[in-house]
């Protein structure tokens, strides 16, 4: 970045080779049929559609071989020897022919479309139904930009094989077959005349092709590199100013963009060749036949043959042209086959992902018989510890406690000491690295996940809304969603008119819900866990500051949430706190204290502390 | 440059090259249409006998064939890399004014959006210079050659071919708008799935503890059922196109055939003018079928190009005067560091973010500068090293107003560290020697290695996988706030400005690592000015002055022990954070 030596020196390649190969894309290597067979059981289920395509593929070539044949008659009608009255018979089948062809092709291609978008419809839900299975963890790894160019862009790419016609291939061939057959059955050794040019263009195709092939890979990779070069002055634009490197930033930039250009300039100059050169060898080809045909005319030559000679070529100048056509568009459709499995490898790639959510782990002890599950604490932790990162202190380090059925328990604690850790744990979004987390008296790990997870609501610090409805985000969840039930859980949070207005449960919610207040959106989730009446609830308290009148209705909210029912509470404010019977202290990873609001203050300890810390300025301030 | 300037502008410099590609597009399409018309004295030399003149024309054939590659090559390759050409230039003109661009701008514009411009909009504008230029010339002489030479062969035979023509037009035209529209649907639907997957990974937590993936399985099957569906509409139009526009065109051939066969059973025609008509009118097809692409290329190369320009006309909200004065040296060093402010007020738009701020600060002095999050701190740390837009006569560097000081030496005497700093995704080392030439080399290595001594991050840089050459930034290894902070910071020390304003550099810190800055800070303070906006009462009490901003305005000032005394806002933070203090060494 800073002032690449233009060259690399000696002695300190490292950080050179590191950058090298940082930025080195992928090489693909060629093509990798094997990718096909994941891709079959997709296929599969279009078979018929695809089958359609493929047999209407013959028909298409068989038409197309057809019309140089009727050329060749026309031309044959007239003059010496011919019988012009044929002449309307051969034009209107020629025209039906051309009919044919085209409502083959057009059948054929569609077929294949919808067979081709079908497969690849149904391989996106499976990617994004694989997704939904996939644990938190593997998300905290990887980017999410990264998991959403899986669904899109590498799914697109696998579909242009379809939509640009790169399957057609298989058509393209039969039209040569075609061709090739025509021209033999026509006059054989006029035909092996004119194929003496094939070798050549094999030849050149193959040369051409490859030159190619290597530029755009440089292409691709020059690109990538220029691209995220230039996103990363936009986004780091500030440094770049405020130490003055515009200049050297500038440099290094038009080093990539004058390779990738370079490498363009490689590109076109085959791409022309390819092109060009294919278009010569086809008019020398049939420059060959012309030449051929005067010669041996001369040595047997009378003036029916000579006229006979007139068709033949006429139809042979048109079967030339059919078959370089394709032949120079194959190079093109080849590229795209290379692109397209690339992306097929990082889809399966995704596929074959095997780190889920939540698995049944079978040994984790049974549940324990009938009553003693009956008295089983709703929620305890038995010597919990955990980490996110395997390297480093736990996060919870040794922590045990228990919370009994329609308790309410109360989690305070310092920025970082566990809180929030512990009911990602109760609902196993992660699993714990020792001791046991059980719910109901049985390990999380013993249930199944939506069996575990349904028995809780949730209310998050920061709440998450979806776009849609408001009534699809209050019933979350709910593949039904009951509007009475859902309008109740909007009252019981004192939220109904607010939302009166503005359309009540059929109001639009933006993404993400922008278009409501911090307050609105808060109630929102509110309503959400009362609608969906758990027994168990983990209410995360927003700390967001709110105006005096929200503060209220949200404390109201707040005890109608609480109300006759199991919950921890990560607490924020102080009116929560005082109600609540028992408050855990969490210092460091570990519970350090724990008892009453009163009883802890008279305690001198962590919470004396952190309630100075946390809630005398809001004391101060009520 | 102010505006306006049309894309054509920038084949100005190219003229000579595009001059003799087009002579070649030229004499391209002279010797394609010579070849038929051989191909016809060949064939009708077949009856007359004079099979001599045959293989003659088809030596001649064998030549022209070899020219063709030869000139056709040449005039592709001047057209397109002058298409390659411009489209270097714009990439270098678009990052030389996005250096130059400020807060106004990047404020206004996505990072997204710009590379959107940079990328697609470029690619379309290439593509309008090159493909589609070329191609506009090539058919208007493609046409007009292969029409005349018609037209010599037999106009009547002519007319009949043209006839089915006017359908041909009116059914591209109507491709083309169709698949416009239908293409903008479907890239709409598929933005939409995107945003389906984007909103469930983001939401992912919540989703999982309302048991709600069928309900959002359900929402991504909608999408993906719309976007087949655009999908579909898309590409069965293409499947439609092509075998409609030819068909039409093969219609012609018919006629061609029939007109043509009478025409030769009358003695009007000859058998090889039968063939050179059916050859040129063949040569007619791809032009035709190409102009309805054209047309769509030009038109979206106008409106990409329309969006670039965008970027390259938005006006710098930081220009240098006319004639700057340049900042003075002192032992090699620019600047001596003397700072002065006065009555500084600032606004984003109608928001005011500073009002009337002013403060001193001598050459080696210490200022903390203490506030709510919003309370204007960072706005004032840009003002300083006029990354903002400094307003005249109200910061002054050694006593000169910064505004007229050159640019690039005011920013290098005035160092500023972010405070979520920005990495770039190279080398570690690289990013620390951002200012340096060669950061790799002997002498450059070591000042690196010092400067993350001096930031207390060497060691755990050292302890990476690949040590100082560890690639960091976004798609490197990810390094912590606290660590990225430290980079950022020994970046900053690395410059040894005369001027060094760190904007927060400990909000991501522990404790420990705290002290180890601030004693770093201390020595990087001997010998320099130091501007530290913090949030910590314990940084700021090292400073010789420190200034408490709320709302933009100054509310308190003055040394430590003053404030504490005060029993204002600095105070209270004061003793919050003692307790803090207390409770995390517990």
């Amino acid at each position: 970045m800073s002032g690449r030596p233009s060259q690399p020196v000696k002695g300190y390649s490292r950080a050179e080779r590191l950058l090298a190969q940082f930025h080195e894309e992928v090489p693909s290597q060629g093509v990798d049929w094997k990718m096909l067979r994941d891709l079959l059981p997709f296929a599969k289920k279009h078979g018929r559609l695809y089958l359609t395509a493929f047999l209407l593929m013959p028909v298409g070539a068989l038409m197309a071989v057809l019309q140089p044949r009727m050329l060749q008659k026309a031309v044959d009608a007239t003059g010496l020897g011919g019988d012009p009255g044929v002449l309307a018979q051969v034009a209107i089948t020629y025209a039906c022919i051309v009919v044919i062809r085209f409502a083959a092709s057009f059948c054929e291609t569609y077929a294949m479309q919808l067979a081709g978008q079908r497969t690849m419809a149904d391989l996106r839900g499976n990617v994004f139904a694989h997704i939904q299975k996939l644990s938190i963890r593997h998300f905290d790894r990887t980017p999410v930009g990264r998991i959403v160019t899986r669904v899109t862009n590498d799914i697109d790419s696998m579909g242009e094989l379809f939509a640009s016609g790169a399957v057609t291939a298989v058509g393209d061939l039969l039209l040569l077959t075609g061709v090739v057959v025509s021209m033999l059955l026509l006059d054989v050794k006029l035909s092996l005349v004119a194929f003496m040019a094939v070798p050549p263009l094999l030849f050149a195709v193959e040369f051409f092709r490859r030159q190619l092939r290597t530029a755009q890979r440089k292409i691709r990779g020059r690109i990538a590199s220029l691209n995220a070069f230039l996103n990363e002055q936009v986004q780091g634009i500030q440094v770049v100013q405020a130490f003055s490197r515009e200049r050297e930033c500038a440099e290094a930039y038009a080093d990539i963009n004058r390779d990738y250009r370079d490498a363009n300039r490689l590109a076109i100059r085959n791409d022309a060749l390819l092109f060009s050169a294919v278009d010569a060898i086809s008019t020398i080809a049939v420059g060959l036949v012309l030449w051929y045909a005067a010669s041996r005319l001369e040595l047997l030559g009378d003036a029916v043959s000579a006229e006979r000679t007139k068709g033949t070529f006429i139809a042979f100048y048109a079967y030339i042209q059919q078959f370089f056509v394709p032949v120079r568009d194959l190079s093109t459709k080849y590229t795209m086959i290379q692109s397209a499995f690339a992306s097929a490898e990082r889809v399966f790639g995704l596929l074959n992902v095997t780190d889920y959510d939540a698995p049944l782990l079978s040994e984790v002890p049974a549940p324990a018989p009938g009553l003693a599950l009956a008295l089983a604490p709703e929620v305890s932790f038995s010597h919990v510890v955990f980490r996110y990162k395997p390297v480093g202190p736990p996060i919870l380090d040794d922590v045990s406690f228990s919370i009994a059925r329609g308790e309410t328990v109360a989690i305070v604690g310092a920025t970082g000491a566990g809180k929030s850790t512990v009911t990602a744990l109760v609902q196993r979004f992660y699993d714990v690295e020792g001791g046991s987390v059980q719910v109901a008296g049985r390990d999380v790990r013993s249930y199944p996940r939506d069996e575990l997870r349904a028995r809780f609501a949730v209310v998050q610090q920061d709440v998450f809304l979806f776009a849609g409805d408001l009534l699809a985000n209050v019933a979350l969840g709910d593949t039904k969603p009951d509007r009475v039930r859902a309008e109740t859980a909007l009252q019981r949070a004192s939220a109904t008119h607010l939302f009166e207005a503005r359309g009540g449960l059929d109001m639009r919610i933006a993404e993400r819900g922008q278009n409501l207040s911090a307050g609105e959106r808060q109630l929102v989730s509110f309503a959400r866990a009362l609608y969906r009446d758990p027994e168990l609830l983990i209410l995360d308290e927003a700390t967001a500051n709110i105006d005096s009148e929200t503060e209220a209705r949200l404390q109201h909210a707040v005890d109608e949430l609480l109300a006759g029912r199991t919950a921890i509470v990560i607490a924020h404010r102080l009116s929560t706190i005082r109600r609540v019977g028992r408050i855990l202290v969490f210092h460091h990873g570990q519970i350090v204290e724990q008892g009453s609001h009163a009883e802890l203050l008279a305690a001198q300890g962590v919470y004396a502390r952190l309630y100075q810390l946390q809630f005398a300025l809001e004391a101060a301030a009520s | 440059m102010s505006s306006g300037r049309g894309v054509l502008s920038y084949l100005g410099s190219h003229l000579k090259v595009l001059g003799v590609g087009t002579g070649f597009l030229l004499v391209t399409n002279g010797l394609e249409r010579s070849i038929p018309w051989l191909l016809k004295n060949g064939v009708d030399a077949f009856s007359a006998s004079d099979l001599g003149a045959a293989r003659r024309a088809a030596w001649m054939v064998f030549a022209l064939a070899a020219a063709v590659l030869l000139v056709r090559t040449l005039s592709r390759v001047l057209i397109f890399n002058v298409a390659r050409d411009v489209e270097f230039e714009l990439r270098e003109e678009l990052l030389a004014k996005l250096h130059r661009l400020g807060s106004t701008f990047f404020g206004k514009s996505s990072a997204g959006d710009i590379m959107s411009r940079a990328t697609n909009d470029l690619g379309q504008v290439r593509l309008l210079l090159g493909f589609g230029s070329m191609n506009l010339v090539n058919a208007v002489i493609a046409y007009v050659s292969a029409l005349a030479l018609m037209l010599t062969i037999s106009p009547a035979l002519t007319l009949w071919a043209l006839a089915p023509y006017p359908l041909f037009l009116l059914a591209m035209r109507m491709f083309v708008r169709k698949l416009y529209v239908v293409s903008q649907e479907q890239q709409k639907v598929l933005g939409k799935l995107a945003e389906r997957a984007q909103e469930y990974l983001s939401g992912v937590r919540v989703v999982r503890a309302y048991t709600a993936d069928a309900f959002e399985a359900a929402r991504f099957d909608a999408a993906n059922q719309d976007a087949l569906k655009r999908t579909m509409s898309v590409v069965s139009l293409r499947a439609l196109m092509t075998p409609v526009l030819v068909g039409i065109s093969s219609l012609g051939t018919v006629l061609v055939l029939y007109r043509g066969g009478l025409m030769i059973d009358r003695g009007e025609l000859s058998k090889g003018s039968l063939l050179a008509f059916y050859a040129y009118f063949a040569q007619l097809i791809w032009p035709t079928m190409a102009a309805g692409y054209i047309f769509s290329v030009v038109q979206r190369g106008r409106a990409a190009y329309a969006r670039v320009r965008e970027v390259l006309d938005a006006p710098p909200d930081i220009v240098e005067v006319a004639s700057p004065r340049a900042v003075e040296r002192v032992d090699g060093r620019l600047g001596r560091g003397a700072l002065r402010v006065s009555h500084l007020t600032f606004a984003y738009g109608d928001r005011k973010v500073l009002d009337d701020v002013s403060f001193e600060l001598p050459e080696d002095g210490t200022l903390a500068i203490l506030g709510r999050t919003g309370s204007g701190k960072t706005t004032l740390a840009g003002l300083l090293a006029r990354l903002l837009p400094t307003p005249e006569g109200r910061v002054f560097l050694d006593g000169q107003d910064i505004t007229t000081l050159k640019l690039h030496e005011l920013r290098r005497a005035v160092g500023y560290a972010q405070q979520e700093p920005f990495l770039f995704s190279t080398t570690v080392a690289r990013n620390i020697g951002f200012s340096l030439d060669d950061a790799d080399g002997p002498e450059g290595a070591e000042r690196v290695r010092a400067a993350a001594r001096e930031a207390s991050i060497l060691d755990e840089l050292e302890a990476l996988p690949d040590g100082l050459d560890t690639i960091v930034g976004e798609r490197g290894v990810q390094l912590s706030g606290g660590q990225k902070q430290r980079v950022a910071l020994a970046r900053a020390l690395l410059n040894s400005p005369s001027v060094l304003v760190l904007d927060d550099p400990l909000s991501a810190v522990d404790a420990k690592t705290e002290r180890a800055i601030l004693d770093a800070l201390d020595r990087a303070a001997a010998g320099r000015t130091l501007i530290l906006i913090t949030s910590r009462t314990a940084a700021a009490a090292r400073c010789d002055q420190i200034l408490v901003l709320d709302a933009g305005k100054v509310i308190e000032r003055g040394t430590h022990a003053e404030l504490v005394r005060n029993k204002g806002f600095y105070a209270e933070q004061h003793k919050r954070q003692s307790l803090e203090q207390e409770l995390s060494q517990l």
